[in-house]
């Protein structure tokens, strides 16, 4: 070890040097514990920490006596300057979480109790962006980051080295062995000592070039000159900072630094904020490697060790406790498991330590404790209960507070307000599931409806805090008749973040989504687009006032597209139906469904060509149409009469369309049965071609107006005479077509019909009963009969 | 005890290492234990003694061994588990060698196994000219076990019948033995260090559920297959190697074979190649014991018959045997094995992996 320490390195602790280091690992309850007795007998007058020191304003939000853990800072930087990339402009965003096993968070509370000052001096998060170099460290291609990354730490090259040579499975064992349940026993100096011999070695196994690629170089650079500058104020500083940097930092004081050139930002551009965390984000093995796994159970020893006097026996106790908890749980998934299995547990976890030289059992020992005593049978992923029990647990499930609201976000705040009076948990990550009746009356909890629209707008803003599994689909138009929405929701670090990047939009969740509703309606150039925007705030139960309703209005006016105007009509005219059941509306989208409905008569005759793949949508819209036509303007009858006819005079109509045109105007003047009839004559008895098109043109009248066959007797009649008429071949080729249109039939109707055509030929409908005959077999009697006559007259 | 034997217990065959440790070993013991749980460990897994080597005889989990090694202090009995051929029996020896120096104490289990050859049976003769007493009894490895104070090994524990099997559990929650015949002298009390090794197959056919009351008297330890092609060849190599010696057979073993055979194995049973490519499982059991066979037999026709030079097609021809037993479509699988990954190999590697390739015309 001498060898590896440079010489003349002094671990001293009590000595009156003006500089200490304190090498830590995020979230390590040993290097909490050391740092404590560090600072007391150091007694240092600063503590200088590693973190983006733009957040030193919120130092005292962190350490306030109402602040709950876990909890973290919240960065965001908007590289609208181009520092970053010169042809995209990106947003970043990163996490600093905090637990109470947090050596960082340990600094801050120590200072606060000695009144001694305490600052991050890290490069703040825009200039940590802006230098590095390429998609590494904070600006790897992740959804969000953790600024507390110990991956160097526990990921180096020599760390497997090290595993092989001690024969232990994985960094985290090695780690807990060595450092977290040995380093409790060794004295502060000890401590430090065994610290720097390990950074060191990770850091000399790490080549120099990445060090300046991710912007290690230039945030130590940073972080040495901070430490130098506090030093003409302060006789003795404590750095705490990453195992890793703390070798560069001690190197660095050693020469001579620049003073740091520092960007400008708005507050709009850069920011942090202190929001609630969650134990299951902190987990390095399912958060954003954020530090140690098992963050619930590191947390516990750390508690344990503050209360305790000494460390002895406090991991022995935490595994027990463990243990119990861990048999607790699993008796509740019916896997009943007894004391006895406890004990056997317990007596396996204890062995093992013994048999690996640990003074007591870590994590590794409990879950081998659990593997070997509580799983029965082959372990496979099903009988493997216990043991995800036990990392579960080892997890947690508790989520923070920020108990100076001060710094706190108004909109997380009104999202706790509303949490608190629709009576939703998030003060556990675990998802929780609740049932909206829609209509129920208001009470003091407020409306179901009242709720529902507190999720919606959640929901809107994308902080993945809520997910409707149950319920009526508006956007849809599905499920309509649902009194009931079932939403699941657990709050999570993500949802804090996503309310912090609303932050500008309001200071209410109503003002936010108003304002994020109203910047997406910008975006929009089509009816339909716009038109579900307006279905999202009918949910949210927000209106969109001043300069955004004329903007609907100038999307509609501006869009030429029939079906983006059709899918706007239906939507626009669903919401004026759900008006008086939801007992909300905005006024404006009455005005934006006349406006699509004015557009689409004006466009209706145009329709008269639509390809063939898009007459199914085309007639879909001209029969809401002639729905809304009646429902809401009947003074327009006339209007859309006019287009359906000048769509049935256009030259080379789609012929379904063209059938359907003719349906509308049957239904609305019974007259038009003849033009009807007469149309289908000219199909059925035209050309090859054209009478293919006669099945499609069947297809597009019984669409809209199938009662044609049904109530009138002489439409059956000349459709049986036109069919009659075809040739075998001709009729072969029409015959799916048909089969398609008449499709639209109930089985009921067909009957009918049935009966109709097979009266006409002097037969009764139970034809329809009978099995039908095997083509090949009527081939095989027609030839038998036709042997037979040749026979027979052979026989005269 | 005689040397010469096609398969000496492991006490024998590892007797000068086991020397080794007990005369090094310091820590300390539970009672009646040969060796401590660290020297234990020492034996199975490798390392030193007292400056001699001790070579490691269980490869894969660590852990799971030293899980063994700790459930055998206590007063839980254990159950290794896993697939055919993940060398259960093995460790149940070795455990059962190193901490009582007697890896011999075995029930078999089989469909026709009783509760008698578990607890007791009689000599009739003397029974019948002495009445029931001590000299007429003929005690079962589990009693031996509770008397001596060492491990009663049970094999195949599943291919017992159900009800067989828990008579077992009055033996393990009580440590007593009651044989009413013998009268007040009939209750046989364990003596500390007795306690039981079982092990189970999860994926052959003939096997019984344990019931509920005895799983919780056992602690389960999975045993996997070796998911390492270069560890798995290590293991053929030296099983073959052993094997090979026993039977007076002084053929030198072929890496390059092993690599195959091991990669062949590991393969079929992945499902997947090395280059990614998907192959589909055999129904038969591709355990690392079945591939040691199929080197041994390919190793005795090249000692035998042969030039002394193990031989691919021998090879193919032995892997044929010991895949396609029970289920017609393994030809199939094997054949598109061929014709899928190793072409693909040959093709790319060329040498013994086309050598390889060639043989496939044997697969009929």
């Amino acid at each position: 070890m001498e060898r590896i320490l440079p010489d003349g390195e002094v671990f001293a602790i009590s000595g009156s040097e003006p500089v200490l280091f304190f090498p830590v690992r995020h979230h390590s309850p040993v290097c909490s514990y050391q740092l404590v007795r560090t600072i007391t007998a150091y007694a240092p007058d600063c503590i200088l920490i590693e973190g983006p020191e733009n957040a030193n304003e919120l130092i005292p939000v962190l350490t306030d006596e109402g602040t709950q853990l876990p909890a973290a800072i919240y960065y965001f930087y908007k590289d609208k300057k181009h520092y970053i990339d010169e042809e995209e402009e990106r947003d970043y965003a990163c996490y600093y979480p905090f637990l109470e096993s947090s050596p960082e968070m340990t600094a801050l509370r120590e200072a606060r109790k000695r009144g001694i000052t305490a600052k991050f001096i890290d490069l703040p998060y825009s200039e940590i962006l802006i230098h590095t170099k390429t998609a590494a460290g904070l600006r790897s291609e992740q959804e969000r980051h953790s600024y507390a990354d110990d991956s160097r730490l526990a990921g180096g090259l020599y760390y497997q080295k090290l595993c092989e040579k001690t024969g232990l499975r994985s960094f985290e064992e090695f780690w807990e062995k060595y450092f977290e349940i040995r380093g409790l026993r060794l004295s502060p100096e000890g401590f430090l000592r065994q610290m720097m011999t390990y950074c060191r070695l990770t850091r000399d196994s790490t080549p120099p070039a990445q060090n300046e690629l991710d912007g290690t170089d230039s945030r130590e650079q940073h972080m040495a000159y901070r430490i130098r500058e506090h030093m003409e104020t302060y006789g003795k500083i404590l750095v705490v900072t990453g195992g890793y940097h703390t070798p560069a930092l001690q190197t660095l004081m050693k020469e001579k630094l620049k003073k740091p050139k520092l960007h400008k930002f708005p507050s709009e551009e850069e920011n942090c904020y202190p929001i609630a965390y969650s134990y299951e984000a902190a987990d390095a093995l399912r958060g954003y490697a954020s530090g140690m796994p098992h963050p619930g159970f590191y947390d516990s020893i750390t508690k344990r060790l503050r209360e305790a006097d000494s460390p002895e026996g406090i991991y022995q106790e935490a595994a027990l406790h463990l243990l119990t908890e861990c048999a607790r749980e699993c008796s509740k998934k019916d896997l009943p498991l007894s004391i006895a299995d406890v004990t056997a547990a317990q007596t396996l976890t204890q062995g093992l330590a013994a048999l690996r030289d640990t003074p007591e059992p870590g994590f590794a020992e409990i879950a081998d404790g659990v593997t070997g005593a509580l799983i029965k049978g082959e372990k496979t992923a099903s009988s493997s209960l216990p043991l995800d029990v036990l990392y579960k647990l080892a997890t947690g499930s508790g989520i923070g507070n920020i108990g100076d609201t001060t710094h706190v976000p108004p909109l997380i705040l009104d999202f706790e307000k509303q949490c608190r009076k629709f009576k939703c948990r998030i003060d556990i990550s675990l998802p929780q599931e609740t049932k909206i009746p829609l209509f129920s009356a208001a009470s003091r909890t407020g409306s179901g409806l009242e709720k529902s629209r507190f999720f919606h707008r959640m929901r809107y803003l994308e902080t993945a805090f809520c997910k409707c599994i149950k319920g009526s689909d508006l956007h849809g138009n599905t499920d309509r008749s649902m009194v009931y929405e079932t939403w699941k929701y657990s709050r999570s670090p993500q949802t804090d973040a996503a309310l912090v990047d609303h932050t500008t939009d309001g200071t209410t969740l109503m003002e936010a989504c108003q304002t994020a509703a109203a910047r997406q309606l910008r975006t929009q150039r089509r009816t339909e687009a716009a038109a579900s925007a307006a279905v999202d705030c009918f949910l949210m139960g927000i209106t969109l006032t001043g300069k955004d309703i004329p903007r609907t209005d100038e999307i509609i006016a501006g869009d030429g597209d029939f079906f983006s105007l059709g899918m706007g009509l239906q939507k626009f005219d669903m919401l004026r139906e759900l008006r008086a059941l939801y007992g909300f509306g905005d006024a404006a989208n009455d005005v934006h469904l006349a406006l699509c409905y004015h557009k689409l008569l004006s466009l209706l005759p145009s329709m008269a060509n639509v390809q063939p793949e898009q007459a199914g949508d085309c007639i879909k819209i001209m029969r809401l149409l002639y729905g809304v036509t009646g429902r809401t303007f009947p003074e327009r009858q006339e209007d859309f009469k006019e287009a359906l006819i000048s769509l049935t005079l256009a030259p080379d109509k789609e012929p379904s369309v063209h059938g359907a045109a003719l349906g509308l105007l049957y239904a609305l003047d019974t007259a038009y049965l003849t033009k009807a009839e007469g149309a289908m004559q000219g199909y059925l008895q035209g050309s090859g071609e054209m009478k293919k098109r006669g099945a499609y043109y069947l297809k597009g009248l019984f669409e809209t107006a199938r009662d044609i066959a049904l109530s009138d007797r002489r439409f059956i009649e000349l459709t049986d005479l036109l069919l009659a008429e075809l040739d075998r071949d001709d009729f072969m080729e029409i015959l799916p077509s048909l089969r398609l249109a008449f499709g639209f039939f109930t089985p009921q109707e067909t009957q009918v019909i049935a009966e109709r055509a097979a009266a006409l030929h002097g037969q009764n409908g139970r034809l329809l009963d009978e099995q039908a005959l095997d083509e090949a077999l009527i081939a095989f009697g027609a030839q038998l009969d036709a042997e037979i006559f040749r026979e027979m007259r052979q026989l005269s | 005890m005689e040397t010469n034997l096609i398969k000496p217990p492991v006490e024998l065959r590892y007797a000068d290492e086991l020397a080794a440790l007990k005369s090094s070993d310091t820590g300390k013991r539970p009672e009646n234990w040969q060796l401590s749980p660290k020297a234990v460990r020492t034996f199975i897994l490798g390392g030193k003694a007292g400056g001699r080597d001790i070579s490691r005889k269980f490869y894969g989990n660590d852990a799971l061994v030293e899980r063994c090694i700790i459930t055998l202090a206590g007063n839980r009995g254990l159950m290794l588990v896993g697939e055919p051929g993940t060398a259960k029996t093995m460790l149940s020896e070795l455990l059962s060698a190193a901490i009582c120096g007697k890896s011999t104490n075995t029930v078999q289990g089989t469909a026709g196994t009783t509760e008698d050859m578990i607890k007791y049976s009689w000599n009739y003769a003397l029974l019948l000219s002495k009445g029931p007493c001590r000299e007429a009894l003929v005690p079962s490895p589990l009693l031996i076990g509770m008397e001596q104070g060492i491990f009663a090994r049970f094999e195949e524990i599943t291919r017992t019948p159900a009800e067989i099997q828990d008579s077992l559990i009055s033996v393990m929650s009580d440590q007593i033995l009651n044989i009413p015949e013998l009268g007040d002298d009939g209750l046989v009390f364990a003596k500390p260090g007795f306690n039981i090794i079982g092990t189970a197959n999860t994926r052959d056919k003939g096997v019984n559920e344990m019931s509920g009351a005895l799983k919780r008297r056992f602690n389960f330890e999975t045993v996997a297959p070796v998911r390492d092609v270069r560890l798995e060849r290590e293991i053929i190599l030296r099983e073959a190697a052993d094997l090979a010696r026993a039977g007076h057979i002084d053929c030198a073993p072929d890496k390059d074979v092993a690599e195959l055979l091991a990669v062949t194995y590991h393969e079929l049973r992945e499902g997947v190649t090395a280059e990614g490519t998907m192959v589909e499982q055999p129904a038969a059991v591709m355990s690392t014991a079945e591939a040691v066979s199929v080197y041994f037999q390919t190793l005795c026709h090249a000692w035998y018959y042969g030039s002394g030079k193990m031989e691919l097609p021998v090879l193919t021809e032995n892997l044929l045997g010991a895949v396609c037993k029970e289920n017609r479509d393994d030809l199939g699988r094997l054949k598109s094995y061929f014709q899928t990954a190793v072409k693909a190999k040959g093709m790319k590697e060329g040498g013994i992996w086309n050598e390889y390739y060639q043989t496939a015309k044997y697969l009929r």
